[in-house]
């Protein structure tokens, strides 16, 4: 398996005198078709590790690698979806989506185009002219997703992405997530999830990063093997989420 | 309520409504919405005190998101409650009512009428599906 992102000794500080140390010399690789979890208690670094890997953030140390060129800027080649969907307000659920195809050099019908297709296959149509605060907070995280998913990405970063959520949508979510990830003619290929739900991560991830806090480290990298349709209420899937737990607390 | 199924479908079709609830670490009365829904499209049964997946339910958990909207424009413009409104506002000039103009049509007709919570709910399913489209700058709602 190719290796996607490698990130090297990345090391990184807030303030100042660049005195409040985050993330201490992190050494993580995603590779490709992985479904890769980080999981560990709030505040140990989990969103800014999202950030560097995208670009978002330049650490303070250390670099990380796409495909073995260093990332400087925004990675084109990945995209976000955050707890909060972070939507725009004033734009309608169409508009919303169409932003992630800024920069992408289609004409507007080609754009248009593209849309459609994508509300059409997240289940939006329907909802093309509403505003986000239509929504239903599912639908708000779908058309995040959507968003996410319509520049084609080879790599999806979800920040909490179903925290916001109540567990039926959330679990409904996660089916769909993991179906789009699942699918080879559909973008994502690789997706890395922060989440501080330890069962959500061992039903969806391949591999999983546990990470401590102050300053963030990565305490261990564990690989679940379990088989996939996943049933979530296994023993085999308890056992693990046990054995996680044990880490981080 | 398609979460719902999908915990359904888990515990292979029939559960304690109950143990879902803690199951998910739900409080009954948020689960309960979404038990309505399903019930109302015939996609599950209440059967004293355990949810149990209909045929209905299954088929519609076994298709992808297209087929999904043909079926809930199907099962949705079958409900009495649905077709009493889209014949309303098929009705009009245009096929088009405001919101106010929907509203008054529906106060005489529901008992415990919550304008803003039953309106959004309309607008929601009929969205979902498809029967129903709402601009919410012109104020506009067309079947």
């Amino acid at each position: 398996m190719a290796s996607l992102v490698d990130m090297q000794n990345v090391s990184h500080a807030f303030g100042k005198l660049r005195s409040d140390l985050i993330l201490d010399k992190i050494n993580l690789s995603i590779n490709e078709h992985e479904f890769v979890g980080v999981v560990g208690p709030s505040g140990c670094g989990k969103s800014t590790l999202l950030r560097i890997i995208i670009g978002l953030t330049k650490p303070t140390d250390g670099a990380v690698y796409y495909r073995g060129e260093r990332v400087e800027d925004i990675c084109k080649r990945m995209s976000m979806v955050f707890q909060t969907f972070a939507l725009f307000p004033w734009l309608t659920i169409f508009e919303n989506i169409e932003l992630g195809l800024q920069g992408k050099p289609f004409s507007k019908s080609e754009k248009r185009g593209r849309v459609l297709k994508t509300i059409e296959f997240m289940g939006l149509n329907g909802f093309e002219e509403a505003y986000p605060r239509e929504l239903a907070r599912g639908m708000k995280q779908r058309v995040g997703l959507a968003r996410g998913l319509i520049p084609d990405p080879e790599l999806i970063l979800m920040d909490e992405p179903f925290s916001s959520l109540d567990a039926l949508t959330a679990t409904h979510l996660r089916e769909e997530v993991l179906d789009l990830w699942l699918d080879p003619s559909v973008a994502p290929e690789a997706v890395i999830m922060v989440t501080h739900n330890v069962e959500e991560a061992v039903y969806m991830a391949d591999k999983i990063v546990i990470v401590t806090s102050k300053p963030g480290k990565i305490a261990k990298e564990l690989e679940v093997t379990l088989p996939r349709p996943r049933d979530p209420r296994s023993n085999e899937l308890y056992k693990i989420v046990d054995e996680i737990t044990g880490l981080i607390a | 309520m398609i979460g719902l199924l999908e915990v359904l479908e888990d515990f292979k079709g029939r559960v304690d409504v109950a143990k879902v609830a803690d199951d998910l670490i739900l409080e009954l009365d948020d689960l309960l919405p979404a038990v309505d829904a399903a019930e109302l499209l015939s996609y599950i049964k209440v059967d004293s005190g355990d949810l149990i997946l209909t045929e209905t339910g299954r088929e519609f958990l076994s298709k992808g998101p297209k087929a999904r909207k043909k079926l809930l424009n199907k099962n949705i413009s079958n409900l009495e409650s649905f077709k009493k409104i889209i014949n309303f506002v098929r009705n009009q000039e245009n096929c088009e009512v405001s919101k106010e103009e929907l509203l008054d049509s529906l106060k005489g007709e529901v008992t415990d009428f919550d304008a803003e919570s039953d309106f959004s709910w309309i607008i929601e399913w009929g969205r979902h599906s498809l029967l129903l489209k709402y601009d919410s700058d012109n104020d506009t709602i067309r079947a």
